[in-house]
């Protein structure tokens, strides 16, 4: 699953051991960026 | 039912219309009105497939505003229930993604509004999307409920039994619906639904007339008011055939 | 959010004359009553649908 840093922008993979931070800047805010699966959903 | 009807417009617009039936039994009346709300079949977004949305909202709630657009629906017999037909809508923002924008296959299912904003795209942000459509009754979901605010009201016989004193305040006397006046009929709002602009200084005397409806009849833009009218009479007439062979086994 | 499809109560698509009447009565001076009114928006339940309503897409917006 792929995640996005909130203040870098920049594309996280996360692992088992690393902990929930992006690599890049320290920041600890991911974003879990949408599926790219088409989703369908009923009128309600 | 012995008399006869009798059925005469006082408005009459494409999507909005007043009209006075008689003889017609209350219950008769109501059964119109509730088919015309709860029964006729009407055309609405059913199941959203979405490609890509990257707005503000999200996927259920642009499902719904989908699926709320009245859509118009085709003549009697070219579609029946599990039908399906496929809109689709792709905007790009910086945009508002409009009911207009939805594209159909099939020319006789269209946005009847073209103005609704379903959604305020920002720079950026995408809306693709794929709709199925599905024909159903008001019944089972407002959004195909063709008939909106369907209603009838007693049509009023009003006389003239005398005068006002001559030093006497006369008092508002507020009737709304449609009057019936010498055979002649005239819309309440005519006279800002207050009897004593239309006749000052009388004194009147208002009885309902008996088995005289008005009915109030304004639809979402799917048909027009003829054809909701004669549909709802249709569902009726379908349900008590159903009713009639039951019996008959 | 977005200003509601329909009316609440009644069903009627007041949707389409959101962008009219915020033009006219929200930015601009007109009154009101005088808009709905040449709207065609006539009974009280579809009115207050849309004297009531703001448009949150702006405020929302930045923090996607």
């Amino acid at each position: 699953m792929s995640y996005k840093c909130s203040r870098c922008k920049r594309d996280v993979q996360l692992d088992e051991y690393g902990g929930v931070r992006c690599p890049y800047c320290g920041h600890r805010v991911l974003l879990k960026e949408r599926s790219r699966d088409v989703k369908e959903v009923g009128v309600q | 039912m012995t008399e006869e009807y009798d059925v005469e417009f006082v408005e009459r617009e494409d999507r909005e219309a007043r009209f006075l039936v008689r003889g017609v039994t209350p219950a008769f009346a109501n059964g119109i009105r509730r088919a015309m709300i709860a029964d006729v079949p009407t055309m609405a977004i059913d199941t959203v497939r979405f490609v890509e949305n990257s707005s503000v909202m999200f996927d259920e709630q642009l499902a719904l505003r989908l699926g709320l657009v009245p859509l118009t629906t085709p003549p009697v017999g070219e579609f029946v229930e599990d039908d399906t037909v496929t809109l689709s809508i792709d905007v790009e923002g910086p945009a508002t993604a409009y009911s207009g924008n939805l594209v159909s296959s099939d020319s006789l299912v269209q946005p009847a509004d073209e103005n609704v904003p379903i959604i305020d795209l920002k720079d950026g942000q995408r809306l693709e999307a794929e709709a199925e459509v599905v024909l159903d009754r008001g019944k089972n979901h407002a959004k195909h409920q063709g008939g909106v605010a369907v209603g009838y009201r007693h049509l009023q016989r009003v006389e003239v039994v005398g005068d006002v004193p001559e030093f006497e305040e006369p008092d508002e006397r507020i009737v709304r619906g449609v009057i019936e006046d010498d055979g002649e009929l005239v819309p309440t709002s005519e006279f800002d639904h207050d009897l004593t602009n239309r006749y000052p200084d009388q004194e009147v005397a208002i009885e309902d007339v008996p088995n005289a409806f008005v009915f109030h009849v304004e639809t979402d833009g799917s048909f027009t008011v003829e054809e909701l009218v004669t549909r709802a009479a249709e569902t009726i007439e379908a349900r008590a055939t159903e009713l009639e062979e039951a019996v008959q086994l | 959010m977005m200003v509601p499809v329909r009316c609440f109560t009644c069903g009627t698509v007041v949707g389409e004359h959101w962008e009219e009447f915020d033009e006219r009565a929200n930015e601009g001076e007109e009154d009101p009553k005088e808009v709905l009114d040449e709207l065609g928006v006539e009974r009280y339940c579809c009115r207050r649908m849309l004297v009531s309503h703001t448009d949150l897409v702006d405020v929302v917006s930045p923090y996607q």
